[in-house]
């Protein structure tokens, strides 16, 4: 009976902490099967523990290459895409102009747009108009076009939750725009920026469905596990699907500890703060 | 003079940005737009024909795919909805100091690539695995299989697209006011009614924020019915991949892609005039 | 030195972009995109570094992890081969916007088969072959495959390997699978599969139905299209693949599948085997080719005729397990591994191959083809 009422009550949270496990359970078999130790080209079946393929991680040249050029992809798409969606959400946050709406729609649109159609577009694009070679550059513009958005999202509501006093004291204190800028409003909105590009170098770095229309030759890491899953994935993109699982929570651990940090030095409505999670993901 | 340049400052900040969205969002659709009125192949080259003609031949060739993606993605839709409001609930009110790590639970799927989360569920589905002798011995997998179904689609789509429903709807929790909460249990007493009446109400805009960010990208997907599926779960998406990547039938894949652009539009300049399009980027209320 | 006149550079930086994409978009109307092509000014392969880059593009499993090495050791170049092409129309697919413009993406040699080889000299895709760089081509490569009815005198292609497309089968699972009709019985519902090359798939379904393939007629092939439809839509089919189906093969998705007859050697389970179908096989060649804006010709020539030495083609033979174009092949292998030299699948009897034809393609013009292909491809998606 007891038992009974005790499941009644914490109903909620268990149905929470399945779905939990829900998600969390091919991630699971993607560790698990990187200690795989498979007869054939497959695995799928576990046959044996091995730490092989941990020690070669790095030992197919096709798959390591891909993974740079994912990598060098992410890097300069979390450069562009965080400027150019940093400012874009600067205007929307500080300033009054008139087309605000038609700003913000052609923000949100690309977000609400099936990735497919995306890509897409973007092929029939580059193809009519034949000035770009399909490869890394047609990926990258890709890339900071879909990244875009979300940064503006992250950024935005960042701003939106910052004292604006701060500014007018420092400009009160004789500071010119720049030297606000520099000095007040960039520090404070460090963190969200931190997170945007952070969020952007992680959309990018992921991307199949965009990046298999605009790739040409260019392999990325998801477009050699799709072709390799034609002739049996190899052990090592699992190995290294898990090393960049355990990258992404190191990285994302010192971004909290930094934006902590940073929020106990800015010491702004602290109230607020708390409510905020450490990173904020564009819903 | 300052005054006409502070006037300016926005314009000079949007510009960048926008620009980029214009030539590489804007531009591409009306191209994909003009294509999809061409005619030819990549053999004989494009010819502008305003071949209205290739929407029709879309749309009747390939309804079924239309129909089985909307069917499918609004199948996932509702199971996201089912699982992951207690799921949000659970996070927002149940969790205390594990609330955290619940969160991280749920955006933890990100930080491992889309497509190797899918194919490691082709793994765990696979026809001579515990988890599908299990569904067997339930009568929950009729033919001794779970791949190449409808239901092993739908499955992954579920749970693929279940955090963007999540995040939603735990933001739009969490605003909530608790002192409502309470005066709703002084009200009407039992839980239940406080839910429908209080809570549920108040969350709308998370549901359906979470709604639309669950359904378009599951309707537009392919990744899953390449991997999970068989012929028979074929989707819009994949029709689309395979004329414009394969078969190079880029004008009959252009309309096919600006149609299932059309209808999501449709649908999303209806919320947007219904909630604003601030409520998309996460805050009800628009700013200032 | 403020701000705005940062982002103001910015701005002008992505207008100047703009403007000149306008400007092209404007004035350029010719040459690639979307303009079309044909092989009117075919060139002859010349040029590159005979010690540089070497790119090629070939299917997967199709070369040992020796060859390439040995190679690079000889030749003194540095070879990236990448096994990229799952499906001629995939392959086909991803390469026709490079190729209409002039592109290979770096590739010197691509390895497809007889009828895309053909279709691809038509569209002007590849170049011709200059024989006096493959001497060993000339005089190895077996008369069968000397004047194929495509490229008669080999002017463009030379045979990488050749095989037949049959039934491969999970014999403990299904040991009673001996005709491509087996594959619709009901009791292998949703355990079967189908090759997505509709040249495989097809004709050994005419076959098996009675129709010789090589006459058959357009609404023959319409027909067996609709046999196929009908057999995705209602689950007997369970997938239309490409090399993938060997994976649900061997972990018991799949029971049997149309399949390629070098495939089941590479496969961990001994219960995979390929089965010839009573009423024959289709047989094929994969050509190695040079393309349009091949960086490295020199180097493409001096890997075709290094792989058309016996002692080195056995070495992949012994490998892949396909028939090879080389003679010769067959006394290295009967002083190497007598058991290979006598087996069927890689030196096929006349009495294994006595119901076999080669590959065929749809009758009609380039129209009634398409029209064809274009209802293969509405039936693999039920």
């Amino acid at each position: 009976m007891r038992a009974w009422r005790w499941l009644r009550e914490n109903s909620i949270l268990i149905i929470g902490l399945l779905a939990i496990a829900y998600m969390l359970v091919p991630i699971l078999v993607i560790a698990v099967f990187s200690f795989n130790d498979p007869p054939g080209r497959y695995n799928f079946e576990w046959a044996g523990f091995t730490t092989e393929y941990w020690a070669d991680a790095f030992g197919i040249e096709e798959l390591t290459e891909s993974l740079l050029t994912s990598i060098r992809l992410a890097f300069f798409t979390a450069i562009g895409a965080t400027i150019l969606g940093t400012l874009l959400a600067i205007a929307l946050v500080r300033y009054q102009f008139f087309g605000r709406r038609a700003a913000n729609l052609l923000i949100v649109i690309p977000m609400a747009t099936p990735e497919v159609v995306i890509g897409a577009a973007l092929l029939s694009f580059f193809l009519t108009l034949d000035v770009f070679q399909l490869g890394f550059t047609t990926l990258l513009i890709a890339h900071i076009m879909f990244s875009v958005s979300f940064v503006v999202i992250v950024v935005r509501s960042r701003l939106i939750g910052f004292d604006r006093r701060l500014e007018e004291a420092a400009a009160d204190l004789g500071a010119n725009a720049f030297t606000t800028f520099r000095k007040v409003t960039l520090p404070l909105i460090a963190p969200g920026v931190a997170s945007a590009a952070f969020l952007s170098f992680a959309l990018s770095i992921d991307d199949f469905v965009i990046s298999n229309f605009n790739s040409g030759s260019t392999v990325t890491f998801p477009l050699y596990i799709f072709g390799a899953n034609q002739r049996g994935i190899p052990v090592q993109v699992n190995v290294i699907a898990t090393m960049l699982f355990a990258v992404t929570i190191i990285a994302m651990l010192a971004v909290i500890i930094q934006q902590k940090r940073a929020e106990k030095a800015a010491a702004m409505r602290p109230e607020e703060v708390a409510n905020k999670p450490a990173i904020s993901i564009p819903v | 003079m300052t005054t006409l340049r502070q006037r300016m400052t926005p314009y000079w900040l949007l510009a960048p940005g926008l620009i980029w969205l214009f030539i590489f969002f804007v531009v591409p659709m009306y191209y994909m737009g003009e294509l999809s009125l061409k005619t030819g192949t990549l053999t004989t080259g494009y010819e502008m024909t305003w071949a209205f003609s290739n929407y029709a031949d879309a749309i009747t060739d390939y309804s079924t795919q239309f129909l089985r993606a909307f069917y499918f993605a609004g199948v996932a839709t509702i199971l996201c909805l089912l699982i992951g409001y207690p799921l949000a609930y659970a996070i927002a009110f149940k969790s205390g100091r594990w609330k955290n790590l619940m969160l991280f639970g749920v955006v933890a799927p990100f930080f491992t690539t889309y497509l190797i989360r899918t194919i490691s569920w082709k793994t765990i589905l696979s026809d001579s695995s515990p988890v599908v002798s299990v569904l067997e011995f339930l009568q929950l997998a009729p033919d001794g299989r779970v791949l190449a179904t409808n239901a092993a689609v739908i499955a992954g789509l579920t749970y693929n697209f279940l955090p963007f429903m999540v995040l939603p709807l735990f933001a739009s929790l969490e605003r909530l006011d608790r002192r409502l909460l309470e005066a709703g249990q002084d009200l009407y007493a039992s839980a239940r009614q406080t839910f429908l009446r209080v809570t549920l109400p108040l969350t709308m805009p998370g549901i359906i924020a979470g709604i639309l960010l669950t359904f378009i990208p599951a309707a537009g997907d392919y990744v899953n019915a390449t991997f999970l599926g068989g012929p028979d779960q074929a989707m819009i998406g994949n029709v689309i991949q395979s004329k414009y990547l394969v078969v190079n039938d880029y004008s009959e894949a252009a309309a096919l892609s600006f149609t299932l652009m059309a209808i999501i539009l449709v649908g999303l300049l209806f919320y947007i005039k219904f909630a604003g399009t601030e409520a998309l980027m996460g805050d009800e209320e628009e700013a200032k | 030195m403020s701000v705005m006149k940062k982002s103001r550079l910015l701005v002008l930086a992505v207008l100047a972009l703009a403007a000149s994409m306008v400007l092209v978009a404007c004035g350029g109307d010719g040459g690639g995109g979307l303009s079309g092509s044909d092989n009117s000014d075919v060139t002859t392969a010349t040029g590159g570094d005979p010690q540089g880059n070497l790119k090629i593009s070939n299917w997967p499993l199709y070369i040992d992890n020796a060859t390439i090495k040995e190679f690079d050791q000889a030749a003194g170049t540095s070879t990236t081969y990448t096994d990229d092409v799952n499906s001629n129309t995939d392959f086909f697919g991803k390469m026709q916007p490079l190729l209409s413009n002039g592109d290979s993406g770096g590739r010197d040699i691509i390895v497809v088969t007889d009828w895309m080889a053909e279709k691809m000299w038509k569209l002007g895709y590849v170049q011709k072959l200059d024989k006096s760089k493959i001497p060993n081509v000339e005089k190895n490569l077996i008369p069968s495959l000397q004047n194929p009815a495509f490229d008669p005198n080999r002017e463009y292609s030379v045979p990488w390997q050749s095989g037949m497309t049959g039934l491969v089968v999970r014999t403990d699972l299904a040991p009673d699978i001996k005709s491509i009709n087996d594959l619709f019985d009901p009791k292998y519902k949703g355990k079967v599969t189908l090759l997505d090359e509709m040249r495989d798939t097809i004709p050994l379904m005419m076959a098996a139905d009675g129709i010789n393939p090589e006459e058959a007629t357009d609404e023959q092939w319409m027909d067996t299209i609709a046999k196929m439809k009908e057999n995705v839509g209602n689950g007997q089919v369970r997938k239309v693949t490409g090399n993938d189906y060997i994976q649900d093969l061997e972990n018991g998705n799949v029971v049997a599948a149309i399949g390629w007859s070098g495939d089941t050697t590479q496969t961990s389970n001994p219960n995979i085997k390929y089965v010839q179908p009573e009423q024959g096989c289709s047989i094929w060649s994969d050509n190695m080719m040079i393309p349009v804006g091949a960086p490295n010709p020199a180097a493409a020539y001096k890997f075709m005729n290094y792989v058309y030495d016996p002692e080195n083609q056995a070495q992949i033979t012994e490998y892949v397990n396909y028939v090879s174009p080389v003679a010769g092949v067959k006394e290295v292998l009967a002083k190497k591994d007598p058991a290979l030299a006598n087996d069927n699948l890689i030196f096929p009897s006349e009495e294994f191959t006595k119901n076999c034809f080669a590959q065929v393609s749809p009758p009609g013009d380039e129209q009634q083809v398409q029209e064809v292909e274009q209802a293969f491809e509405n039936a693999k998606i039920g």
